[in-house]
């Protein structure tokens, strides 16, 4: 379509109105993701091309549970945080560990090996298939307006403004949290100052993980769970962690809401096919003129480098 | 005298001998005749690319049921082709390693053009039996061919579809239709969406009234898109998608009320998906999907030799999934078969001899598995005209056939489709 249709008023603010809660609850979705990738990224340095992955897994999880024993997404949330830490906690001991320290060729590779590898583990024990759960409230549409909106994405929602700020404070205010910012600082003088820098990295991986589990489990009833799904929203995490600021938080919030604006405005007035050049020259652009991300400290991007 | 019979006795044992070795020669795997299958095993394009798979094994099975092909096993070399990159080095593969002289595949217009541009440059036979991609039949190789219809054909049937049944049914003109077009932006979608637009306008007269594309992989949120196509409040919705996005853009469809009289999609994929069905259950209600012959088709309809085949296959697939042929199966396995005739009559897989094999077939429409013809053109696509297809209606949880109206005991319903929750 060329343009959109000439519009009175009362529709400009009904169209207005839709665009805005879908930019909402769209960037929450992506915060979701990109929480537990700001962290692993922002404080252990690590490119985790694996995290889409670990998604995927959360939504096979929620999938599972609810065809095989009906436990609904939001119970099994509860559930999905501390199974995805020690899913998290393996992982490093196996996998990250070894990388840590290693030069970002290297921990780009394993990344992408493990993703590999995760995706065709899934598409042998679950087939490619696209399956999809439906809970009662994946069913239900909740109208303010004319703006109308399904109710598990309003979860969803709520659930990752409270992450996220719980993941804030966390990291602000307690002496964990103190310790991994000490060592995102300057891993070198941590460990002179007494910290197990090893154990803040497996916590803050596994802490990444937990979050990504969760979700996973979150956006289940609102996407199909199949090998790949994790890769549909990997890159945008990538874009949203880099516009935020590394292992920025709140940034990571305020990103995403950002990229999830220019898709669907950009998508509304140009067409669906260049949201992907929007958001990209967005990311290019910050890279270029703002290499910390738009919220983050300046000169935080070269720490730990 | 009993020397002259062990003589003669003798020879003929020799003579035997030699025949035997110089057959064994000429086929080194004794018996068997094998050729690659390239398939997206892995990758978002698994699902689909293992049903294909599936189709021939079935049809594989029963021709070797039935003496094979050239009076040999038929025998497979699989290759996994997630993307075109894999979908070269995998053709590669099965040429020099494997040795086959014929490759089939791949189902995904994403993969064709990659797939037989390598085995072009062997000068090994490549036979598409599923993607679409109008380009593949225009880039003059003499060694490509596909049995499936092209894109252009499946946009020439869904006109022919909205102009000749459903505008009467809406009790409009064709040219009063107002119709929308959403379509992701691979070769397969534009190439039907394109080839749609054109017959729409320029045949009939339609009002295009939105066009959209998108990336299928990336996806995430159809808002904006129903938003703007609500505002310009289509009759018909000609949506030509891959699976995880006709299931997203479905539900928030049914979210934000976006009430438009028909949707129309064509492929096995999308729409045309097992998985469509099994994520909306009862909600999937409507959409038509043009595809293979579905539950209500009138198999007498076909031409004697087509029936009985096509009796075959459907049981070979029901037994084998214990379910009714899916538009996957029935693209490999009618494909297949058809390799099957040319391999026989031409006795040999040498190209040119094959070529000519393939372009003297002239077979009509309801001969083969179903209910195809065959009539090649000189860039190896089988004659649009002669690939029969069906449009399929989504009926209380499954696909059935519902039009043309002389290959079906069933009736389109829902038109024009009511409000959301009354489609039951």
């Amino acid at each position: 379509m060329d343009s959109p249709a000439r519009l009175g008023p009362a529709e400009i603010i009904g169209v207005l109105a839709q665009l805005g809660v879908a930019t909402v609850l769209l960037g929450s979705i992506y915060a979701l993701i990109a929480v537990g990738l700001t962290l692993i990224f922002g404080i252990m340095r690590v490119v985790n091309f694996a995290h889409g992955e670990f998604l995927m897994l959360g939504m096979y999880l929620a999938f599972w549970s609810f065809t095989l024993w009906s436990i609904d997404p939001w119970f099994m949330v509860v559930v999905a945080i501390p199974l995805f830490f020690l899913i998290g906690l393996l992982t490093y001991a196996l996998v990250m560990r070894g990388i840590i320290h290693a030069s970002h060729n290297v921990q780009i590779f394993t990344t992408v090996g493990l993703s590999i590898a995760l995706q065709n583990l899934a598409l042998v024990l679950w087939t490619g298939d696209y399956q999809v759960l439906r809970p009662w409230h994946a069913a239900v549409v909740v109208r303010i307006g004319s703006a109308a909106f399904n109710l598990s994405q309003v979860v969803a929602f709520a659930a990752s403004m409270a992450l996220t700020l719980a993941l804030f404070a966390f990291m602000k205010w307690t002496a964990a949290g103190r310790v991994i910012r000490a060592t995102a600082q300057d891993g070198e003088a941590a460990t002179l100052m007494g910290i197990d820098t090893d154990r803040v990295y497996r916590v803050t991986f596994a802490i990444g993980i937990a979050c990504v589990g969760a979700a996973g489990v979150l956006v289940s009833p609102l996407y199909a769970a199949y090998p790949t799904a994790g890769l549909q929203f990997v890159l945008l995490a990538y874009v949203v962690v880099v516009l935020g600021g590394l292992g920025d938080m709140v940034g990571a919030l305020l990103g995403s809401l950002i990229v999830a604006g220019v898709e669907v405005v950009g998508s509304y007035f140009f067409g669906a096919a260049w949201k992907e050049v929007f958001y990209f020259v967005l990311f290019i652009a910050v890279l270029v003129f703002r290499p910390a991300g738009l919220f983050g400290q300046r000169g935080a991007e070269m720490l730990g480098a | 005298m009993r020397h002259r019979v062990v003589g003669v006795t003798a020879s003929l044992l020799v003579l035997s001998v030699v025949v035997l070795l110089s057959g064994s020669q000429a086929q080194p795997l004794a018996g068997e005749y094998k050729i690659g299958v390239l398939e997206p095993l892995t990758g978002p394009l698994a699902g689909e690319g293992k049903r294909h798979l599936e189709g021939f094994e079935i049809v594989r099975d029963m021709i070797n049921e039935r003496g094979g092909v050239m009076g040999k096993r038929l025998v497979f070399a699989v290759g996994d082709a997630p993307d075109p990159t894999a979908a070269a080095s995998e053709a590669n593969r099965l040429i020099t390693r494997e040795g086959v002289k014929i490759i089939t595949g791949t189902f995904s217009s994403t993969l064709c053009g990659a797939a037989s541009e390598a085995a072009a440059r062997h000068n090994v036979i490549y036979w598409e039996t599923s993607c679409v991609d109008p380009r593949f039949s225009k880039r003059n190789l003499k060694t490509a061919f596909r049995t499936e219809i092209d894109a252009t054909g499946f946009g020439w049937y869904n006109v022919e579809f909205i102009a000749k049944h459903l505008a009467p049914r809406l009790n409009l003109r064709p040219n009063q239709l107002k119709i929308a077009f959403l379509s992701e932006d691979s070769s397969y979608g534009q190439g039907v969406t394109e080839s749609a637009r054109q017959r729409a306008k320029q045949e009939f007269g339609m009002q295009e009234v939105g066009l959209e594309y998108y990336n299928f992989r990336t996806i995430n949120d159809f808002t904006p898109v129903i938003v703007k196509f609500k505002q310009a409040n289509p009759d018909v919705l000609h949506h030509v998608a891959y699976n995880n996005d006709a299931i997203l853009f479905w539900r928030q469809a049914r979210e934000q009320s976006f009430l438009f009289k028909a949707l129309v999609h064509a492929g096995a994929t999308g729409y045309g998906s097992p998985d469509f069905g099994k994520a909306h259950g009862a909600d999937a209600n409507g959409p038509f999907a043009l595809l293979e012959p579905g539950p209500g088709f009138r198999i007498e309809s076909l031409r004697p030799e087509g029936r009985k085949l096509e009796q075959e296959y459907r049981e070979a697939v029901q037994k084998r999934t214990g379910s009714y042929p899916q538009g996957g199966h029935q693209l490999a396995g009618g494909g297949l078969w058809l390799l099957k005739l040319v391999l026989d009559r031409a006795r040999t897989d040498d190209p040119e001899t094959f070529r000519k094999t393939v372009l003297s077939l002239d077979l009509p429409v309801g001969s083969m598995i179903n209910g195809w013809g065959v009539k090649f053109s000189e860039v190896g696509q089988n004659a649009n005209e002669r690939v029969q297809h069906y449009m399929l209606q989504w009926q209380d949880g499954r696909l059935v056939t519902v039009w043309p109206e002389e290959f079906t005991t069933l009736r389109a319903k829902w038109i024009p489709l009511p409000a959301w929750g009354q489609r039951k």
